[in-house]
């Protein structure tokens, strides 16, 4: 018995497949792109063959995700806020706070034991301090993203960066940069400017230990570090962040599925 | 240093320090002594100090705060000013104060005493409501009610009884400190080279810091020094500044103003600290003399309703009258009374021929270019039609 | 509506009627050579003005309407070209961009302008400067009604009362001024006689969400069963809505029925409706079943369900406690009980919050009451944000995300907590 699940993001698409005793046995991940239903089936396709199984003997699938009405194998869908918290919990049970900072939006959720959610907040319409900033920043820098992280860790000098909208970051760098600021510096001061936003939403659900950092930014260790030192929490974060929401709805599909066969076994 | 050096080194940090030095030091020196805050615009600070109560004006936490706890109590539409305050509130900056009071300058101001009294219950903390219906034969009365009420609460924070001479006493100190506001006003707007912006408006914020008894000789040091200071004139544009009422542009705005020579001769910066026109008029009633001068010498401001004219009238005839040659609207970034002024302050400008540019700023700024360019564009268009008109 | 009845639709017919009526006779006003007064609907004195032989009209309900009919968009760019900031409030841009625009409703009435401007200032700075612009640009007289914000939690103060009361007195003397007419005691007693039984009516069909399931939404349906008691209030024919509505109310009640097939989860409301996209708004919460029970948006123009009534004994002190006691003229403390008390007494599972940006007297705070209600009431809340009047600030994705996030988790809980 397999369930999957597809995390349709503002960025990147993602698939999880989970055998009946949750283990992850097939990864799918790509760039979203224009084409939401044709990214959500090459993601399935690709965690499935990863599985070393055909796509028919995935007995549920949940979409999640803003794309999540468009997965084309979708069975159910449920909102990526409820999948993290599964997901999370799942991964790392003691956590009650998650954090997730994703392309265009970054949520504090507070959960329960049982992986439910019993508070969430989201940052406000528009993408000041989400990860949406961070690839503009990487971008004025000539860096990819996968670098700034590393990066910023070299930082010697504390510098404060006051403006995290993305609209400016521009601005606000080459003005850092012309007045002869280090790179390394710079970028330390968007970490730390991002988690200083990050904590204030935190501080709405409450910051109770532990945290889970998840979603694709939680893969960046200077977000990773300013997350840390700003909330002085211990903070998880797995290898498979990106896949959190997706491998929630893959849980969600499991126990459908689960409670479905029950149900068969009772009525014959 | 010089003397003049150390006084204005002193009053730079109570304006950049977000630990009071001014009020701390007082209160160590004075154990029994209690302080209270006001968030601007105006309060009847008078009836603070007879009470033997330091007024403490607060003005935000301009660009050295780092907020984090306030953004979880406020949506991102709100000022700066509101998210700041609340900031120093809840990072016990504010731990020497004993009390906080708001007025009705706008709806953000009004709803954040609720706000206040709900996160700091603890603390004394009132809503001060100006009567925005002055022609109205009721409003005096209420008005003076409301004033003596606030000194009964005064009174029981001080643990100190006080009389109405107390009060004269203390409109008389008030008196004479802003007639050395007055004063700095006119020698800023008669050479502007003699006293530079950024000096005059620390000089004007610590006014709300220190205990005025203390600050007037201070103050008469600073004139008498300015008087004979060394300067030779600088060429520039003599403009007016307008929106800056309650939060406060940064020094770093203000400093490049002058660099862009746009000499602010005139402006409504922390318009609280001067709120009257002229002296107010003395009878035997002290508690009327302060009402009165609320309802009839106050300056034009869009936190008090009269007409809906005179604001505008106002603003025209402080122009001329300082012989200004341009208005640069300087506004808080979601400050809605200032921006709904602008629009009737700007179709009378253009009536009137006066040149003018809007720009907007936020506490948490750090990039002044564009601002500066405006400015000296706004300056150089000015001089340059000036020559024209010459020719 | 799970099915059919007899009165099913008669409440926002009639209404309507009842203000396309007034709306047609208002644009006939001037050629009739009679007067017209802008006012506000937050403790609005249309009894008094009424009196006073005025026609009333209401910008904000202008607005709303401009709203709904997907016209304040472009109303709000000509504003903004006229120097208003993005930042200001949608319902004064809306405003003076339809003045500037020739002053035509949607739906083709063209308002006549104001004769007098009565700023009947309740809890808000921004009616101020509201009705400063229109002053300036209709170049026409201003008068205000200061109405002091209320401290504490005892309710206004006998000089509070006193001052309101003194100023509705003086500006009965600007209205004779102006309409050349004598003011008519007698016709403001009984028109105050029929507020008070209008508001008993009002009142009773409120609090008919008390029920399960509830016969009506006390947010999404009251918004327009409310419109007459606040432009019409103490005229027969808003009394004679108010009756309609009960009945079509009382039928619901008799027969099961309630706003939506099956009442799934009840809901506390707090803050004014996304009026550009209302229906869209609407629909994020039917799909999960959510039955609003109480809202404080349809108590803006009046809190009558605390207890107070127009009092044609004393027609000028009753006006003046009203003014007092306006939702928005209430401080954080007070307004936090009255949803509490809501919460009680109407068997609310959460509270949604929705923050406009337009209206901060509505907003500052809100953040407050989130944390009071999730951590001290232990009662679930969403905290969504848009706008009243701006179409742009409605993200329609990461609303509907939020909603569905919500009720997701809500339901979800209640599944293993029956476990």
């Amino acid at each position: 018995m397999y369930a999957a699940g597809i995390d349709v993001g503002s960025t990147q698409t993602k698939c999880i497949v989970l055998d009946e005793n949750r283990n992850i046995c097939g990864r799918g991940l790509r760039m979203t792109g224009a084409d939401v239903m044709k990214a959500s089936r090459q993601v399935f396709e690709q965690a499935c063959e990863l599985a070393g199984i055909e796509t028919h003997e995935v007995g549920y699938t949940i979409g999640t995700g803003y794309g999540r009405f468009r997965v084309a194998t979708g069975d159910d869908q449920i909102t990526e806020i409820s999948c993290h918290a599964k997901g999370a919990v799942h991964l790392f049970p003691k956590t009650r706070t998650i954090l997730d900072i994703g392309g265009q939006d970054t949520k504090a959720i507070r959960t329960n034991e049982r992986g439910e959610v019993v508070d969430f907040c989201m940052n406000d319409k528009c993408a000041a301090g989400t990860g949406r900033f961070l690839a503009a920043a990487a971008e004025v820098m000539g860096m990819d993203v996968s670098e700034i992280g590393p990066a910023s860790l070299q930082s010697t000098q504390k510098l404060k960066i006051t403006n995290v909208c993305t609209v400016f970051v521009e601005s606000e760098i080459l003005n850092q940069l012309g007045r002869g600021k280090k790179r390394e510096d710079i970028l330390a001061g968007v970490h730390r400017s991002i988690a200083g936003r990050s904590a204030s939403l935190l501080r709405r659900v409450g910051l109770d230990e532990e945290l889970t950092f998840t979603g694709g930014v939680a893969k960046n260790p200077g977000m990773l570090d300013a997350v840390r030192t700003r909330t002085k929490l211990q903070v998880n974060a797995s290898e498979d962040s990106q896949f959190m929401g997706a491998l929630g709805a893959a849980l969600f599909a499991l126990e459908r599925e689960l409670a479905g066969a029950n149900r068969q076994e009772v009525q014959s | 240093m010089n003397r003049l050096q150390e006084i204005l080194q002193s009053v730079r940090e109570e304006t950049e320090s977000l630990d009071f030095p001014g009020p701390r030091k007082w209160k160590q020196a004075n154990p029994d002594g209690r302080c209270v805050g006001f968030f601007p615009v105006y309060c009847p600070v008078e009836i603070l100090d007879a009470a033997g109560v330091l007024p403490v004006a607060l003005f935000g936490g301009g660009e050295q705060i780092e907020v984090e706890l306030a953004d979880a109590r406020v949506q991102s539409f709100i000022c700066s000013i509101s998210r700041s305050t609340l900031e120093l509130g809840l990072t016990d900056r504010l731990d020497f104060m004993d009390g906080m009071l708001f007025g009705s300058l706008c709806d953000v101001a009004r709803n954040l005493s609720g706000v206040w009294a709900r996160n700091f219950p603890d603390t004394y903390c009132d809503y001060l409501h100006f009567p925005q219906n002055l022609a109205s034969d009721q409003a005096m009365d209420f008005y003076v009610h409301d004033l003596k009420r606030l000194a009964g609460d005064m009174a029981q924070l001080s643990g100190k009884s006080w009389s109405d001479e107390d009060l004269a006493l203390s409109l008389d100190r008030y008196e004479s400190l802003r007639a050395r506001l007055r004063k700095l006003q006119q020698i800023r707007c008669q050479e502007p080279w003699r006293l530079s912006l950024e000096e005059f408006y620390c000089l004007l914020r610590a006014a709300g810091r220190r205990k005025v008894e203390a600050y007037i000789p201070v103050l008469d040091e600073v004139i008498s020094i300015l008087e004979k200071r060394d300067c030779r004139p600088v060429d520039g544009i003599r403009v007016v500044l307008e929106g800056s009422f309650c939060e406060q542009p940064s020094l770093e705005l203000i400093r490049s103003l002058d660099q862009a020579h746009c000499f602010v001769v005139e402006s409504d910066l922390a318009r609280g600290m001067c709120w009257f026109q002229e002296p107010i008029q003395r009878s035997d009633d002290p508690w009327l003399d302060l009402a009165r001068a609320y309802f009839k010498h106050a300056e034009a401001s869009v936190v008090r309703h009269r007409d809906p004219q005179e604001r505008s009238q106002r603003l025209l005839q402080r122009v001329q009258d300082s012989g200004a040659e341009g208005v640069i609207f300087c506004t808080a970034k979601f400050c809605e009374p200032a921006f709904y002024d602008f629009v009737l302050h700007k179709r009378v400008l253009e009536q009137a021929d006066v040149p003018y540019i809007a720009v907007e700023f936020e506490e948490k700024m750090s990039n002044f270019e564009s601002i500066r360019t405006q400015a000296e564009t706004f300056s150089e268009s000015i001089l340059f039609f000036g020559e024209e008109a010459m020719a | 509506m799970s099915q059919s009845y007899l009165h099913q639709g008669s409440g926002q017919k009639l209404q309507r009627k009842l203000l396309g009526d007034w709306y047609q006779n208002l644009q006939e006003a001037p050629q009739r050579g009679e007067k017209v007064a802008y006012l506000f609907i937050s403790g609005n004195i249309g009894e008094l003005l009424q009196a006073c032989g005025f026609h009333l009209v209401y910008p904000e309900v202008n607005a709303l309407q401009c709203g709904i009919k997907k016209v304040a968009g472009p109303n709000i760019l000509s504003a903004e070209d006229l120097g208003y900031s993005g930042d200001v409030c949608g319902y004064v841009k809306n405003d003076i961009g339809l003045l500037t625009g020739g002053n035509q409703m949607p739906q083709g009435t063209v308002l006549p302008p104001p004769d007098l401007l009565v700023c009947n200032y309740a809890g808000c700075a921004t009616y101020l400067r509201w009705f400063e612009a229109l002053a300036e640009f209709y170049q026409a007289e201003m008068v205000v009604v200061d109405v002091p914000y209320l401290r504490g939690t005892d309710g206004p103060t006998a000089e509070e009362k006193a001052y309101v009361e003194r100023q509705l007195r003086e500006l009965v003397t600007v209205c004779e001024r102006i309409t050349g007419q004598e003011f008519d005691p007698e016709a403001y007693r009984q028109a105050v006689a029929r507020s008070a039984q209008t508001e008993d009516l009002w009142v009773d069909i409120l609090q008919s969400a008390k029920r399960k399931p509830s016969p009506i939404d006390a947010y999404f349906e009251a918004v327009f069963f409310m419109a007459p008691i606040y432009v019409m209030r103490g005229t027969e024919a808003c009394l004679d809505y108010y009756r309609a509505v009960k009945e079509e109310i009382d039928e619901r009640v008799q027969r099961g029925i309630g706003p939506l097939a099956r009442e799934e989860v009840r809901i506390l409301m707090e803050g004014p409706p996304a009026w550009p996209h209302f229906r869209r708004f609407w629909e994020m919460f039917k799909k999960w079943g959510a039955v609003s029970v109480a809202s404080t948006y349809s108590k803006v123009g009046g809190v009558w369900d605390l207890g107070f009534r127009h009092d044609p004994d004393r027609p000028f002190e009753s006006m003046a406690e009203y003014m007092l006691g306006c939702y928005t003229n209430r401080n954080w403390g007070m307004r936090s009980d009255m949803l509490k008390s809501y919460a009680e007494e109407y068997e609310a599972d959460a509270l949604v919050i929705h923050s406009v940006k337009s209206c901060r007297s509505f907003s500052v705070g809100q953040a407050d009451l989130r944390e009071q209600f999730i951590r001290e009431y232990d009662i679930p809340t969403l905290f969504i944000e848009s706008d009243l009047a701006d179409p742009r600030y409605f993200a329609e994705a990461q609303m509907k995300n939020r909603i569905d996030a919500f009720f997701e988790a809500l339901k979800h809980r209640r599944v293993t907590a029956q476990v």
